[in-house]
């Protein structure tokens, strides 16, 4: 009898371990994004598999991958104008800490047809469940869709695509492979980003990983940021050097006419 | 095609950069003004961020005062003495106006001042200018020829001590103005990305009542080192400068000044006083709108540096 209840046990065990114990594997088509004097923007591709998934379930396509790119958290300042004596100024301003200077979240279907909102905004996924820390308030951290400066500052962020939401940016090659193009805006921030993949089942969360990829400056573009910034005296005087120059030539090739 | 600016960070089509160095380098050859105060609110119509636009524009109009003062020099039409006495104020003024520019930029009130001090100075001296020239369009008309502009005495100013002889400007004058002149040039200029050109002609011609011929030539000569000086103060105070944006603007402006200096030839005086006159005035009108109709968007948002630092 006891070991009747033993191996129930371990069978038991066994049962709950395998269905519990789906993971994903990612990986990115690159480290580094490289922005150059043509950057005008690239599609980044996240491929990664479900594994240890319940073979039945996968093919019913009961599990849903959500893909996030996270930019750096950046401090960001709101502010409203206001008319004062018939001229529109910057009056009212907030100050907030720990925006993402990027968001994007892919799925292959409108990720709240999937999951309850209720998870998502505990978890956080998602352009409306987006956070941060408004200085004022003790940088406890608030929805970006409460008060009008949060919303404003998430409605900017959507209006210049750092923020976005691409359903069916994700594509299965087979039940338990999927690919995700990502494409990064020319105005994509500079500086780490991280890739957070999802693993969701019954809009249950199962696992995650995680990977981050860094969009950077390269050759002249660089080698320019870093001189204005790291020897900003050197790099005024050669900015003028060249105006200089440029003139000096100009004046000499149209002397004649 | 695109191009990615490396300090003003983000994407713009070269080409449109380019005509847009021309198009305000015919003027400025047509006119013979520096054409700062048209780049600057263009380049910031241009989603160029205005601290950027305001520092890289001083430094593109290094190369086309540069370029205009050398040709003065040969002809012989520059007081350098002149020139280095508006000079000395203008550094002062200009150290003045980067801090300045700096302080408002902290606050949140960089645009506004931008665009605030654009419509006074633009509205002053666009009505002065078109005022006069039409009323010397009209006597030029009446008397069938161009009229000389007596050399009158402007009460007060020459009446300052410390006055100093500028022998080819004719003129025996007091170094207290001219500095201040400088100065207030150097201010403008640093806060409002001009070599400030459309400022110190007019106050050099009404106020000073230096001869006309040498005006041009003094006002280029003095405005290369105070841009020189405000690009590289900018780029020390506040890495605004952005080389390649400039680099673009200055090709596209030394260009478009030869054809516009061509085409000025072909117009008499008070015309193309008029014309810079009306053109001032639109800037100043164009402006002065933004200021006061309802935005369509009241909020903006500025991204301040990553806190992770890279």
């Amino acid at each position: 009898m006891n070991r009747f209840a033993l191996l129930a046990l371990i069978v038991s065990m066994m049962v709950t371990a395998v269905q519990a114990n789906e993971k994903l594997q990612m990986g990115l088509s690159v480290d580094v994004v490289p922005v150059g004097s043509d950057f005008s923007g690239q599609d980044i591709v996240v491929f990664g598999a479900i594994e240890q998934a319940d073979q039945a379930q996968l093919y019913r396509g009961e599990y849903d991958v959500f893909i996030e790119v996270i930019g750096d958290l950046q401090e960001a300042i709101v502010r409203k104008k206001d008319r004062i004596s018939g001229i529109w100024i910057n009056a009212a301003a907030r100050e907030y800490r720990d925006v993402p200077s990027f968001y994007s979240l892919h799925s292959r279907n409108p990720i709240e047809e999937v999951v309850d909102p209720s998870v998502l905004s505990s978890l956080g996924i998602g352009v409306k469940y987006l956070k941060a820390k408004p200085v004022d308030r003790g940088n406890i951290e608030e929805f970006l869709t409460q008060g009008e400066f949060s919303s404003a500052l998430r409605r900017k962020r959507i209006e210049s695509k750092l923020f976005a939401e691409n359903p069916s940016s994700i594509d299965l090659i087979s039940p338990s492979l999927f690919r995700a193009s990502v494409s990064l805006p020319p105005n994509v921030p500079i500086g780490f980003h991280t890739v957070k993949a999802h693993l969701f089942k019954d809009g249950r969360k199962l696992d995650e990983v995680t990977h981050t990829f860094e969009v950077r400056k390269v050759g002249f573009e660089e080698w320019i940021y870093n001189l204005a910034h790291q020897q900003s005296l050197l790099y005024g005087i050669l900015c003028v050097l060249l105006a200089i120059f440029t003139g000096w030539f100009a004046n000499v090739i149209f002397r004649k006419n | 095609m695109s191009i990615y600016l490396p300090i003003a960070e983000l994407s713009v089509n070269i080409w449109i950069l380019f005509g847009m160095g021309a198009a305000v380098g015919f003027l400025s050859g047509m006119f013979g003004v520096g054409g700062g105060f048209l780049m600057t609110p263009l380049l910031i119509f241009y989603n160029i961020p205005p601290a950027v636009a305001v520092a890289t524009e001083a430094n593109q109009i290094v190369a086309s005062s540069f370029s205009g003062a050398l040709a003065h020099l040969r002809k012989g039409t520059v007081d350098i003495k002149l020139g280095l006495l508006l000079l000395v104020g203008g550094i002062a003024g200009s150290t003045l106006g980067v801090y300045i520019f700096s302080a408002l930029r902290e606050i949140g009130q960089l645009d506004l001042i931008i665009s605030l001090l654009y419509v006074v100075f633009l509205g002053a001296i666009g009505t002065l200018m078109t005022i006069e020239s039409l009323r010397a369009i009209r006597k030029s008309k009446q008397n069938g020829g161009a009229v000389a502009r007596k050399p009158g005495h402007s009460g007060f100013i020459h009446k300052l001590p410390f006055k100093v002889k500028f022998r080819k400007s004719k003129l025996v004058l007091s170094v207290i103005p001219i500095i201040m002149l400088g100065m207030l040039v150097g201010i403008l200029a640093a806060i409002m990305g001009v070599g400030g050109g459309f400022i110190m002609v007019p106050a050099m011609i009404y106020l000073l009542r230096v001869p006309t011929n040498v005006v041009i030539g003094t006002s280029l000569f003095q405005i290369i080192f105070v841009t020189a000086f405000t690009t590289i103060i900018q780029s020390t105070t506040n890495q605004t400068v952005d080389v390649v944006l400039a680099f673009i603007l200055m090709v596209g402006g030394v260009i478009g000044a030869q054809f516009g200096a061509a085409a000025g030839h072909k117009l008499k005086g008070e015309q193309l006083r008029a014309l810079l006159g009306l053109l001032v005035l639109g800037v100043c009108i164009r402006l002065g709108y933004d200021l006061v109709v309802t935005p369509d968007d009241l909020f903006s948002v500025i991204a301040a540096g990553a806190e992770g630092g890279h």
